[in-house]
């Protein structure tokens, strides 16, 4: 109940200020109603409650003064009491009361100043009165705040952009620009609006200056010079628009001001910038001839010069020049509307409001309220359709830009059926090897650009019945089981729509439109559409419908293997100057008044992101409706699309010439896009820059002492980074990006240079990540051969006593005598050697990779390709017996499930018998490992073998150690079935299958608890 | 079979260097009580060969039945799990391994596993022995974590179970663990005591040794006696008969550290720091652990530099070398010392020859 008070009381407040915008027309008198109705309206929709007490008040008010100037606030306060927001939202409670007290502080500087009032009012103690209406009115729109939504969020949203200290200040401002809104109206009296005006342009001229001081402050180094005169001008006010159609070049260094301020002037004033000169050019600005491009071609043009002064003075004197009454008239309304739109959120109680703003404004006060509360269900209709599904364009033309790639995808579709459906169904789809024929279409682009709208427009045009599936679908692999598609699962009725013959083109038979699926987002299947891009290709190979496939990012990975199946269409960002003209439209349609320039501004800062543009506009939209330059450079200055900048991009901005000019804040925004990626790229290339701080520097000194400092500090960042990963001290993760970015970056930024003959000038992706793996793979190389080292129980050589000191010597025994020695007995002695050791093949060669060094020979160049392969064949024929000898080889064999394979050949090399016995001892526990995993079929093997080895216990070994070793082995019997199963194969090789037998009895009796005991011991 | 195994003594009896030692270590065990036991000493030096002569004089030949496991443990570790590969050579009585293999993640070996195996007696029925034995490698290499978790382990089953560290420094050892250890520090051979050994070699090899050639090769060997024998094979290899001034080879990757290290000395410049950096990750690639590049690289830089220089240089090289243990990505901190050294010696030379 309180609260349909609550928004209705919004809604008639709404009403209020819309008055106050058509000043001009509304008499004083009707003006005064106006107030006074409001006044009321708003009273009773505030509360009811107080109503009889508000009234009391403004009686009291009327008849004396003093009083009421107490009272007033204090109404107003009790107002807030009661207006309190629904328990929940605390946050507005708090705003709420933070409101109440600026209003507080409000008040006395208006009763401050009562001539100024007075003068504007008619009579009747006006000034105290317009003060009340002010508060109670700005109490309406902090009550509406908590409640209608719409015009809490604008509200909210502008105190949220302003910064904290700033906000009472945007409070103040707006309570008396209300004020003179109204006055104005009626006389308008320069003071007051002076004030009022300066408060707005306040904020963004702060906002400059700090600017500066962030370009100027921090590590400014080289780039262009800074202005001699740097801020000491000051900068003039303009009419608004003054230079609107004029276009300017700057060039050069200007005498005060930054170039980008220069800029950001004549863009706000409705001047058009461009970077280089041509006819359309109507001024060149510059303060120093320096002889350049531009000048040259200004000259040639007959450019007029302009002096930074001389643009200065143009925009003093266009603010003379006018009279000064469009502007104050002007500037009011820009305040007051926002908070009429603010309240005003909805087209729909818009141009309800505009209707009744042609009747008379008392009128309007009243019926606003009555009607409210209807509007409201009626409002929420269309109300909260977002601009960008309203003025999503509704046919193809309407599309901005990429117009090529609209009529391809138009013509490709209308070409489908005849293509596809008609070969296909006479013969088997031979005209498919047409090239350009695809049977399906990807479409790649930015966000926001319009594939989607694209593909749903082009499709409708043809008459085609769009399947939107995106990635709110779940878009896994069809299950197979449910074949055809009569399943739930929208992977299955893709398959079911792609292959209904029903759907397709045959029209005779079926009522159907015709068909086009088009898979949304398809860089977006992730994790859980298993199979989904596979399933995709597979559909769009047996389609009969054509599919639009949409993606931003075309070279994604996952998209790889699609690509080849679809015609691929890119879509480009639009120009700014195409995205404005759009723009535009929209504003006008919507009635907010922008103009170009800043619409331009827009696009650019949005990046080509129509979506995100509009989106930007509407929200704006609720806050005024006078949109300028300056609003919207102020307002995505900070918050510019959060673009994904690329790693690359990044590095590119924090080592660019102008990268002294940077922000710290950006700096951090950079080098935090990706904390991984970019120290890395920085560490690759920083290298490559010649540094702009370093000045002229001769004997290239003292850029190889920033480079030292780069190194250290990056090392810095190397050692943070341990923190962070190893210790989780992830608070050090600014300082890290600092260290490893930031300062190398400050230091060494400016032109990059090619240290390679060749090398594109570009940054180099980093190179630690790929050496790093290599490093990674060749220590797991080395290992698995310092395991066979020492499986040969030749040596207890450390891994590293391996590399530095061994590796040396082993690669020279392993190729000296293949250079130098005949062939056979060079191959027999390697092969010795290797046997000794034993070094597989595998070993041979991470030995001559790991001993390999860039630029110095390898030891097995200039050897016969004959003597090698008849090494690789020597090596070959003694593989069986070697297998046993290089112990961890067993691991691969149990993956072949052959591990049987190394008794086996354990059995079958009957003269080494004894060295054997050594390495089967070696090799025992791996073995017993390797079956811990297929023990199933392994135990049934051993049952069956079991008598056979039973007969052969006779034949004893000799190793004792071994039995010591099976004994102290859980899970021993494993390893019996082993010999076992060799000796099975092997035709029972006595003496390794009487071992086998011998611990085969706790084998069996171990059988069952076999599983747990291995498992404590799995091996990889 | 190579020399260097195949000249290893293998008793203590039989040990030509560090005969003390030996004799020392004999005794310790014939009196039945054997301490935990930390080895300590340059590369090269035979602390592993006296450890496996010690384990056998212990153990007698079963100690020499030694099988290698090289298997994945899983840890508990919080919430997660954790695979740690780790190879590990063991007999009835020893386990040998090194667990600073496991990375960072030694903390749970020695947490763990280590634990585990301590906690473990022998199954030795008969067993004279009542203890087994952890043989740890390269304990300087642990982190400081995993080195406070190693001193509870040694206390706690000190009954059924002795330590025996090995490695090359023992600063890095925690002062607590060197504390409940008897510390034996085994001196690198003199090149006297190399000189005989391989010139024992080359009389049971039957080889003809010239005069002073085995000086000159235990010169190169930077008194590393493994090295010395390694390297006098690869003589053996290359060309035999010895002549009097034949070359002996240096190793593949000091060899490439000494280029590096000349690369540097003619020219500091951006240009050239880069394909520094690209020879730096050739080394580190070939597993070549970094201190030791840069130990190399500093004594190479020192051969050619100017005294003046020595002190400075020394000292950053130390610095980088600390930071570099504190890092993990090592080429970064190589060529931070790469860095400075050109920046330094650039501006020496500019000083001094304008």
């Amino acid at each position: 109940m309180k609260q349909h008070e609550k928004s209705s009381a919004g809604n008639g407040n709404a009403a209020k200020p819309k008055t106050a915008e058509k000043p001009a027309v509304a008499a004083s008198r009707l003006d005064d109603s106006v107030k006074e109705g409001q006044e009321s309206a708003s009273r009773r929709k505030t509360s009811k409650y107080f109503a009889s007490d508000k009234q009391n008040a403004k009686d009291a008010k009327e008849i004396e003064e003093f009083s009421a100037k107490r009272k007033a606030p204090m109404a107003s306060k009790e107002i807030h009491g009661d207006v309190k927001p629904p328990p929940g939202k605390k946050v507005h409670k708090n705003e709420d009361d933070d409101n109440d007290e600026d209003f507080v502080d409000t008040t006395p500087r208006k009763v401050s100043t009562p001539s100024k009032k007075l003068k504007s009012g008619s009579g009747r103690g006006i000034a105290r009165k317009s003060a009340d209406v002010d508060e109670s009115d700005e109490d309406d729109v902090i009550g509406t705040k908590s409640h209608s939504k719409p015009a809490g969020r604008g509200r909210g949203g502008k105190s949220g952009i302003t910064a904290p200290g700033s906000r009472k200040g945007m409070v103040v401002d707006e309570s008396d620009e209300d004020e003179p809104g109204d006055k104005e109206s009626k006389s308008a009296k320069p003071g007051g609006r002076g004030r009022g005006g300066r408060g707005s342009s306040a904020t963004p001229s702060g906002g400059r200056g700090r600017g500066g001081g962030g370009y100027g402050g921090f590590m400014n180094f080289g780039e262009r010079k800074d202005p001699p005169h740097k801020g000491e001008k000051e900068i003039p006010e303009g009419a608004p628009d003054c230079l609107t159609g004029l276009t300017f070049v700057i060039s050069g260094t200007l005498d005060s001001l930054e170039r980008e301020d220069a800029e950001a002037l004549i863009k706000r004033y409705g001047g058009r910038v461009t970077g280089s000169v041509s006819k359309k050019t109507n001024y060149l600005v510059c303060d120093e001839d320096i002889e350049g491009r531009k000048s040259t071609k200004a000259k040639e043009l007959g450019t007029a010069f302009l002096t930074e002064d001389g643009l200065l003075d143009m925009i003093r004197k266009s603010n003379k020049s006018k009279t000064t009454e469009p502007q104050e008239l002007k500037k009011p309304v820009d305040k007051v509307l926002p908070s009429s739109k603010k309240s005003t959120p909805t087209p729909a109680s818009k141009n309800h409001v505009g209707s009744l703003s042609t009747k008379g404004a008392a009128v309007k006060g009243s019926s606003a309220s009555v009607t409210s509360a209807k509007l409201k269900s009626q409002a929420t209709e269309e109300a909260w359709l977002p601009w960008t599904e309203k003025y999503r364009p509704k046919v193809p033309n309407d599309i901005i830009g990429n117009q090529s790639v609209v009529k391809q995808l138009h013509d490709w579709l209308r070409s489908w059926n005849e293509q596809f459906l008609k070969t296909s169904s006479k013969n088997g789809g031979k005209k498919q090897n047409d090239s350009g024929a695809k049977k399906a279409v990807l479409l790649s682009g930015t966000p926001g650009i319009g594939k989607t709208t694209t593909a749903k427009l082009v499709s409708q045009m043809l008459g085609f019945r769009t399947i939107e599936v995106n990635a709110s679908d779940n878009r896994g692999k069809a299950d197979a089981k449910i074949g055809k598609g009569i399943g739930g699962s929208t992977a299955n009725s893709i398959k079911e729509v792609i292959s209904n013959e029903g759907l397709g083109l045959n029209m005779e038979r079926s009522q159907h439109p015709k068909t086009v699926l088009i898979m949304d987002e398809v860089d977006g299947m992730s994790a859980g559409d298993r199979g989904g891009v596979a399933d995709l290709i597979a559909s769009i190979k047996i389609s009969s419908i054509p599919i639009i496939c949409i993606c931003n990012d075309r070279y994604s990975q996952k998209l790889k293997s699609l690509v080849n199946y679809c015609l691929l269409l890119s879509f480009r960002k639009p120009t700014k100057q195409q995205m404005a003209k759009r723009l535009l439209h929209v504003a006008n349609a919507e009635g907010l008044q922008v103009n170009e320039i800043a619409l331009e501004e827009l696009a650019e800062r949005v990046n080509g992101d129509m979506r995100m543009a509009l989106n930007h506009l509407q929200y704006m939209s609720l806050s005024m409706s006078v949109i300028k330059y300056d609003d919207i450079r102020q307002r995505l200055q900070s918050s510019s699309k959060d673009e994904d900048i690329s790693p690359f991009v990044a590095v590119d901005k924090l080592f660019g010439f102008n990268a002294g000019k940077l922000r710290m804040d950006e700096r951090f925004d950079l080098s935090m896009s990706d904390p991984d990626l970019v120290p890395l790229l920085v560490q690759e290339n920083y290298i490559n820059y010649r540094p702009s701080s370093a000045g002229k520097d001769d004997n290239g000194l003292k850029r190889m002492s920033l480079l030292a400092r780069a190194a250290e500090s990056i090392a810095n960042g190397d050692i943070m980074n341990v923190q962070i990963r190893r210790y989780q001290q992830w608070q050090l993760s600014q300082a890290s990006s600092l260290s490893s970015c930031i300062i190398p970056a400050s230091l060494l930024h400016g032109q990059r240079e090619t240290l390679e003959q060749g090398e594109r000038n570009f940054n180099r992706f980093g190179g630690w990540l790929g050496k790093n793996s290599t490093m990674g793979k060749n220590y797991r190389l080395l290992e698995d051969m310092h395991v066979h080292l020492l499986a040969s129980r030749e040596s207890y050589l450390g891994r590293s006593t391996l590399r530095l000191d061994y590796l040396t010597l082993l690669s020279k025994q392993l190729t000296h005598p293949v250079r130098v020695l005949p062939k056979d007995e060079a191959v027999e002695k390697v092969v010795n050697f290797m046997d000794s050791y034993s070094i597989s093949q595998e070993d041979f060669d991470t030995i001559l990779e790991i001993s390999k060094f860039k630029g110095h020979p390898s030891p097995m160049d200039g050897v016969q390709p004959a003597v090698k392969a008849a090494l690789t064949k020597a090596y070959k024929i003694g593989t069986d017996s070697r297998k046993i000898r290089t112990a961890d080889m067993v691991t691969v064999q149990k993956r072949d499930g052959s591990s049987s394979h190394v008794i086996k050949t354990a059995d079958m090399v009957p003269g080494t018998k004894k060295a054997l016995k050594k390495r089967v001892a070696a090799m025992l526990e791996p073995v017993e490992e390797s079956l811990a995993e297929e023990n199933g079929d392994a135990l049934e093997e051993n049952e069956k073998n079991s008598s056979d080895a039973e007969d052969l216990e006779d034949s004893d070994n000799t190793d004792k150690g071994l039995q010591a070793d099976l004994q102290s082995l859980k899970s021993k019997g494993i390893e019996v079935q082993l010999n076992l199963k060799g000796s099975e194969n092997s035709s029972a090789k006595k003496g390794s299958s009487a071992r086998g037998k011998r611990s085969s009895e706790p084998a069996e009796k171990k059988g069952g608890g076999r599983g747990s005991g291995s498992a404590s011991k799995r091996k990889r | 079979m190579l020399w260097v195994d195949k000249y290893r003594p293998k008793t203590l009896d039989k040990v030509l260097v560090h005969k003390e030692v030996a004799e020392n270590l004999k005794k310790l065990v014939t009196e039945q009580d054997c301490p935990h036991l930390l080895f300590y000493g340059p590369s090269g030096s035979g602390k592993k060969t006296l450890i496996m002569a010690l384990l056998r004089q212990m153990f007698g030949p079963s100690s020499d039945k030694v099988k290698v496991e090289n298997k994945t443990w899983k840890v508990e570790a919080g919430t997660r799990t954790l695979d740690i590969e780790l190879t590990t050579l063991l007999s009835t009585h020893h386990v040998e391994m090194n667990p600073a293999d496991a990375g960072f993640q030694d903390r749970y070996v020695v947490q763990e596993i280590i634990k585990e195996m301590a906690k473990n007696r022998p199954l030795d029925a008969k067993g004279k022995k009542g203890f087994k034995v952890l043989v740890l490698n390269e304990v300087d290499r642990l982190s400081r974590e995993a080195q406070h978790s190693l001193r509870r382990t040694m206390e706690k089953y000190s009954s059924s179970c002795r330590l025996i560290l090995c490695c090359n420094s023992s600063s890095k050892v925690s002062e607590a663990v060197r504390s409940r250890c008897l510390n034996v520090r085994i001196s690198a051979p003199t090149e006297d005591e190399m000189v005989r050994v391989l010139e024992f070699i080359g009389k049971k090899e039957g080889l003809q040794l010239p005069p002073g050639f085995a000086a000159r090769i235990a010169e190169k060997s930077n008194r590393s006696l493994r090295r010395a024998i390694l390297l006098f094979e690869t003589c053996r290899v290359q060309q035999y008969p010895f002549t009097n001034n034949q070359a002996i080879p240096p190793m593949d990757w000091e060899e490439y550290v000494s280029e590096i290290a000349s690369d540097i000395m003619k020219e500091q410049s951006p240009k050239r720091l880069f394909q520094v950096r690209g020879k730096l990750y050739e080394l580190l690639t070939n597993c070549i652990p970094p201190e030791i590049i840069l130990k190399r690289l500093l004594y190479e830089l020192l051969k050619k530099l100017d005294s003046e220089l020595k002190h400075e240089v020394s000292y950053w090289a130390a610095y980088y070398e600390h930071r570099m243990r504190l890092g993990q990505k090592a080429i970064f901190h190589l060529e931070a010392f790469v860095a400075k050294f050109m920046s330094i010696y650039k501006g020496f030379l500019i000083s001094t020859f304008g």
